[in-house]
């Protein structure tokens, strides 16, 4: 099973380099994310982009990409339709996000996907780190669906435990976030997760357990109790899966790593393989971490589909 | 500027005259929090409760040996009931929960007729005292309203400007978070961060900047936001955070506690006078910083 980022790095060296196809690597933090993967052993980059822009932003991060294969192409669309489309031919085993409209990917992805008919809904993982925490605990659906109805978040929650079996987790254990609390009424977050409860539990997810809590306080205090201290946070009693409710929760919690001491991965599974969802905010470092993830998730993924 | 909890304690101190405070159907660890307050000599307990028992609780705190009255009462209904006419009538002037059902006590405090509110919507703001600075920041609404419209959201960021006032920011610098930084009318939060930033363009909220929508990472880090081309004054130095609807405020908050170990306290705002609720996930410790802030509003 892989708990920590330091396991995924490790495992990125062993197991690279890997073909990625970066879609618009057109700013510096990227393509020096892109150079230093290169340089660990990790990848193999194929960069799709503008020329001039490519060239520019690689001659200021002294990056010699005279040696790289590259696509020169300017259209934002036909970019991400050409690394998607060799993500799916197997040219490339995996596909990150630069300096482009993520929308644009989920269409590719989307069309894809419909052309090998496997019927699979997007959607967005983002990976935590915390300190002390002996596993991985991810939010989704960060960053496809607006508001997902239940049908969404089953297709959801498929592609999350995916990747959590992928990474070695056999029984991921999962909450269905929600506003419900003392007051407010019933909300349709808390419905959903009492349906999926169910649908977990007949094993119609898959090897997996949703937990009845839906709140942090659920998780640490319990209901009907009160928060003494801090002291009594017992960090170890996350679940690995987050399910929120909303596109709006998803983004918002998952990138208080600007913020907190935790640290982030963010992609999405396709069939063929992952994709790499970094911000556009993001800075080398993350971006870097985020390509291991996708080297490591990669190697494994082979094995399963 | 109010920046620490601390500071908030001392300055309810400073300001002399204790406030009387009403607290219905009190549990034991209320009155061990209202004996850990009243040594600070901001506050004075009136507690509403059958008699007797109220009493013997009151021995097992430190309580005991401070002011505070007891007032008679059988029912837990009409304690609370008692609890607000007596805030109506100026005989109390905070009101705490008390040991009781969290909907009834909401419900009662927000009636149109017999009720505090005062202001057009009640919304409930958290504070947070942040790790690295001296620095307060509010977060609303974090348990209150669940999913308002656009005027209610207005409201809810009036009810915040008002306790940024108390807490003497000057010219708060206000994030309408979305997912997203851009305008995108498929995405109805981003809608409303944008009419609400336009509103404060046209100063419709005084001396006050609402950037929106803005995205968590343009909030919270300015370099961050300037990669992605917003460049606001507001960007890394927010003072009020804006959430879009309950169940993004909700867990929000919760997990900047849980896994942040961030120190928080909240209040009830839009009411005639301060209303502290009783929320498990304030902890104990912070609940004498909770009741000062009470006491400076």
């Amino acid at each position: 099973m892989i708990r920590t980022l330091n396991d995924v790095s490790r495992l990125a060296k062993e197991k690279g380099p890997k073909k990625l196809a970066v879609l618009a690597p057109e700013d510096r933090e990227f393509m020096e994310a892109v150079k230093k993967s290169q340089q660990m052993g990790y990848i193999e980059p194929v960069l799709i982009g503008n020329q001039e822009t490519m060239q520019r932003v690689a001659d200021e991060v002294k990056f010699d990409i005279s040696n790289v294969e590259k696509i020169f192409e300017v259209d934002r669309q036909a970019i991400a339709n050409l690394g998607t489309a060799m993500l799916f031919t197997g040219d490339v085993d995996m596909s990150s996000k630069g300096q482009i409209p993520t929308s644009f990917i989920y269409r590719s992805i989307i069309k894809e996907e419909s052309k090998a008919g496997t019927g699979r809904t997007i959607s967005v993982i983002t990976l935590w780190e915390i300190p002390e925490l002996d596993h991985f605990m991810a939010f989704t659906d960060t960053g496809a669906n607006i508001y997902p109805d239940y049908k969404a978040k089953v297709a959801v929650l498929k592609n999350a435990i995916f990747l959590f079996h992928i990474l070695g987790y056999t029984r991921p254990r999962i909450s269905v976030l929600s506003g419900q609390r003392e007051i407010g009424g019933p909300l349709a977050s808390h419905e959903d997760g009492r349906s999926l409860q169910k649908a977990a539990a007949s094993g119609k997810l898959g090897e997996c357990e949703i937990i009845e809590a839906t709140s942090f306080f659920e998780f640490f205090v319990g209901k009907g109790r009160q928060l003494a201290d801090y002291e009594e946070i017992d960090i170890k009693k996350l679940p690995e899966i987050l399910l929120v409710s909303s596109l709006d929760t998803g983004n918002i919690l998952c990138k208080l790593d600007f913020f907190l001491n935790v640290k982030r991965r963010s992609l999405v599974m396709t069939s063929k393989g992952p994709v790499l969802i970094p911000s556009r905010a993001d800075f080398c470092d993350s971006i870097m971490g985020e390509i291991a993830m996708g080297v490591v998730v990669a190697d494994r993924i082979k094995g399963v589909v | 500027m109010t920046g620490t909890f601390k500071e908030i304690i001392e300055t309810a101190e400073k300001k002399g005259a204790r406030k009387r405070v009403v607290v219905p159907w009190a549990s034991r660890e209320n009155m061990r929090i209202l004996g850990k307050a009243s040594e600070h000599n901001f506050i004075m307990p009136l507690l509403i409760g059958k008699g007797r028992e109220v009493e013997m609780l009151v021995k097992s705190t430190p309580l005991a040996s401070l002011d505070h009255e007891i007032i008679d009462e059988k029912d837990s209904g009409r304690a609370l009931f008692k609890a607000i006419q007596m805030i109506r009538e100026n005989q109390a002037d905070i009101l705490m929960q008390g040991d009781m059902d969290h909907q009834m006590f909401i419900d009662s405090v927000l009636d149109d007729e017999k009720g505090l509110l005062s202001a057009k919507l009640a919304s409930f703001v958290s504070v947070f005292q942040l790790l690295k600075r001296d620095k307060l920041i509010l977060i609303t609404d974090t348990y209150l309203n669940n999913y308002p419209s656009l005027v209610e959201k207005q409201l809810i960021l009036e009810n915040a400007l008002s306790l940024a006032r108390i807490l003497k920011v000057d010219s708060p610098k206000v994030a309408a978070l979305a997912s997203i930084e851009q305008v995108n009318p498929g995405i109805p939060s981003t809608l409303d961060a944008s009419i609400l930033s336009k509103m404060s363009q046209r100063r419709q909220f005084g001396n006050v900047i609402v950037e929106g929508p803005l995205d968590i990472d343009c909030a919270l880090d300015k370099d961050a936001a300037l990669r992605k081309g917003v460049n606001s004054i507001v960007t890394g130095n927010v003072d009020i955070y804006l959430t879009p609807d309950i169940e993004v405020g909700y867990p929000l908050a919760q997990l900047l506690v849980f896994i942040g170990k961030m120190q928080m306290v909240g209040i009830l705002m839009g009411t005639s006078k301060p209303v502290i609720l009783d929320l498990p996930f304030v902890s104990n410790e912070n609940k004498v910083a909770e009741i000062a802030l009470a006491a400076l509003i």
